[in-house]
């Protein structure tokens, strides 16, 4: 059989084929970074803390922790950085984007394939971690209601920590160095959480944290008290304090669901004004519906998410193998 | 003929540097084609084009005869390419690596599953195949590196200096294993600066320096062009003048100079002319004892030629 005739009996390979052989290939990597695994033990860790110390004050019911339970901010950016930051990056460095890149595989599909390999190993840690935190819940804050909603709630904080993974995507594909895509996002993430802390405290315009990657704008949820006030040691934590950025996403989609027509009142505390004669001031600046809460930090999360990944996408697809 | 690969002035710069120019290669298929030059002469450049590695600045590359331009997976479906001193990801097993790459290829499990223990068996690994490539010595790399080249059965083998980083067992090894891949009707383009391994191995040659082809033939016409006089060493029993006569007559003999029973004859041609010489000194009598034909060695020819680059440019 010549050259022409073993090419021409030669099938096609399916699209699908090729592409899980990249998810395989990249989530073996993601599942026997150490890394990862120390992470994933100090996330149950923290999760066990946050169970632990109410506990140890004896909390009253809360019904509704589980749908409002959040993996937090610093979560979401860890968990980004650890699974992403040498997806592209790490090839560049260890030179085994050669062989991979010879194989009859496009940038397009290698790409996508990591970050659906990202997806996959997201999404099923933070299941193992709800699946935790919901049966934490019950045993710490009693029967739990709405209990539904929780994967909604998951969905939310994965949409929340896809923006972070493409930002630090981006940063590594076109720096092709894990160090500085680790150290970039951090930087920005630091600076963003700090920015926030002073627009918070010292504007009356917090709204315009609505629009970047973070906690957002805080309020209140006006329905009726849903459950008992956490109170620890005599300081009351209000159950029904919200924020309205994207880290909020999974929160306020459940917030959605079991109070559609709700509206927030977005407030600030006037540190500016607190003597110690007179304590900071909680001052009403505006109100907004849940609905509109929820859409906009859905809309806000992709727009950053397709940006970055895009960026990513394309520094990779022109990128030169020097390695 | 069909061309394995073909590039029509291919060119690629660096900044002000140009690392590979105007090259036109020319492989043609079923052969071993050695691909030699000096250090950053543009070989392993011209690889990662020839494999979407890198893309040219100006110039055309075909593969089989179909253009390729930048990064076209399915181009690479009859391509197995084994980089310079490969790194594989140390997460994986030896077997792990190759069975991801097999399904890369679009091969189905039984495939894999039958031709990963081949292949393992093939470049040594057996027994190891299990083990995490982060425990593989740097020969290993290299021996996976190899299997990971074949496993598709390809039409067109390309290895980047596939003997650095072995022992003298294992590029005696790679050296067979290339022979025996050209025997199954397939092509192999092999990049080295071992000029001895392109003689043992290669059927053609293409020489490049500062990213110029110098030369590209078979091998045998590369060393009879660029070397001067061939010169036949005859050793007969006893030496007369009949039998230097007689070779004198012979029109492809330039010149004949003695030494005891030793006739050392220059010749005007690069045939093998054994056979005439043979016949004539027989033919007055003469015993031949020994005859040896010397030709100029694929060391000397890469010296020749590397060096008047160096001077046509200075």
């Amino acid at each position: 059989m010549d050259t022409a005739t073993r090419r021409a009996n030669r099938p096609r390979p399916s699209w699908i084929n090729r592409f899980w052989a990249v998810v395989k290939y990249e989530m073996l990597w993601n599942i026997r970074k150490k890394k990862f695994i120390g992470l994933l033990i100090a996330a149950f860790a923290l999760i066990t803390v946050q169970f632990a110390l109410p506990a140890m004050f004896e909390v009253g019911q809360n019904p509704d922790f589980a749908v409002t339970f959040s993996a937090g901010n610093l979560v979401f950016f860890l968990f980004a950085i650890v699974t992403v930051m040498n997806s592209i990056s790490g090839e560049f460095e260890s030179g085994t984007i050669v062989p991979l890149l010879t194989k009859p595989v496009s940038r397009t599909m290698v790409f996508l394939g990591k970050l659906f390999a990202a997806f996959i190993v997201i999404i099923v840690t933070y299941a193992v971690l709800f699946t935790y935190a919901t049966i934490g819940g019950i045993f710490v804050y009693g029967p739990q209601e709405n209990l539904h909603l929780v994967p909604l709630v998951l969905l939310g904080n994965i949409i929340s920590t896809f923006i972070w993974v493409a930002i630090v995507l981006a940063i590594g594909s076109i720096s092709k160095n894990s160090l500085l895509a680790a150290l970039g996002a951090l930087g920005l993430f630091i600076s963003l959480t700090f920015a926030g802390s002073i627009i918070i405290s010292f504007s009356d315009q917090p709204e315009i944290l609505n629009y970047i990657p973070g906690s957002g704008a805080s309020g209140t949820l006006n329905v009726a008290q849903r459950s008992q006030n956490i109170t620890i040691q005599n300081i009351t934590i209000p159950v029904n304090t919200i924020a309205t950025g994207t880290d909020s996403i999974g929160t306020n989609l459940a917030n959605y669901a079991l109070y559609p027509s709700a509206t927030v009142n977005v407030t600030r505390t006037d540190y500016i004004s607190a003597t110690p004669e007179h304590p900071p001031q909680v001052i009403q600046l505006y109100t907004e519906s849940i609905g509109i809460i929820v859409l906009r930090s859905i809309a806000v999360a992709f727009v950053y998410i397709f940006v970055f990944l895009f960026v990513a996408w394309y520094a990779f697809k022109r990128a030169q193998i020097l390695e | 003929m069909e061309l394995a690969i073909e590039t029509n002035s291919l060119t690629k710069r660096y900044g002000s540097l140009t690392a590979v120019n105007k090259l036109n290669l020319k492989v043609q298929r079923n052969t071993i084609h050695g691909f030699l030059g000096p250090n950053g002469a543009g070989k392993t450049t011209t690889i990662k084009i020839l494999v979407g590695l890198l893309r040219p600045n100006e110039g055309t590359v075909k593969i089989f005869g179909q253009e390729v331009d930048g990064d076209q997976a399915d181009a690479r479906l009859n391509i197995g390419y084994m980089p310079e001193l490969p790194k594989f990801p140390k997460h994986l097993e030896g077997s792990e690596l190759l069975d991801i790459y097999g399904q890369m290829y679009g091969m189905t499990k039984q495939e894999r599953k039958e031709q990963i223990p081949k292949l393992v068996e093939l470049v040594g690994l057996k027994g190891r195949e299990n083990d995490l490539i982060g425990k593989y010595s740097k020969g290993m790399q290299q021996r996976i590196g190899i299997a990971q080249a074949l496993l598709n059965n390809p039409e067109l083998i390309i290895l980047d200096e596939p003997s650095l980083g072995l022992d003298p067992v294992g590029m005696v090894e790679v050296r067979e294993l290339v022979k025996a891949i050209a025997k199954e009707g397939r092509t192999v383009f092999v990049s080295s600066h071992l000029l001895f391994e392109v003689e043992q191995v290669c059927t053609h040659v293409t020489i490049i320096n500062r990213g110029e082809a110098l030369v590209s033939d078979t091998l045998q016409n590369v060393s009879s062009k660029i070397s001067g006089p061939v010169t036949l060493q005859v050793e007969v029993a006893k030496l007369s003048k009949a039998i230097i006569n007689a070779v004198k007559k012979l029109p492809f003999v330039a010149e004949v100079a003695q030494s005891g029973n030793t006739l050392s004859i220059d010749l005007k041609t690069h045939d093998d002319v054994r056979p005439q010489v043979s016949q004539e000194i027989t033919k007055v009598g003469g015993i031949i004892v020994s005859m040896n034909l010397q030709r100029q060695s694929l060391e000397n020819v890469f010296m020749q030629l590397i060096s008047k680059q160096q001077g046509d440019k200075a």
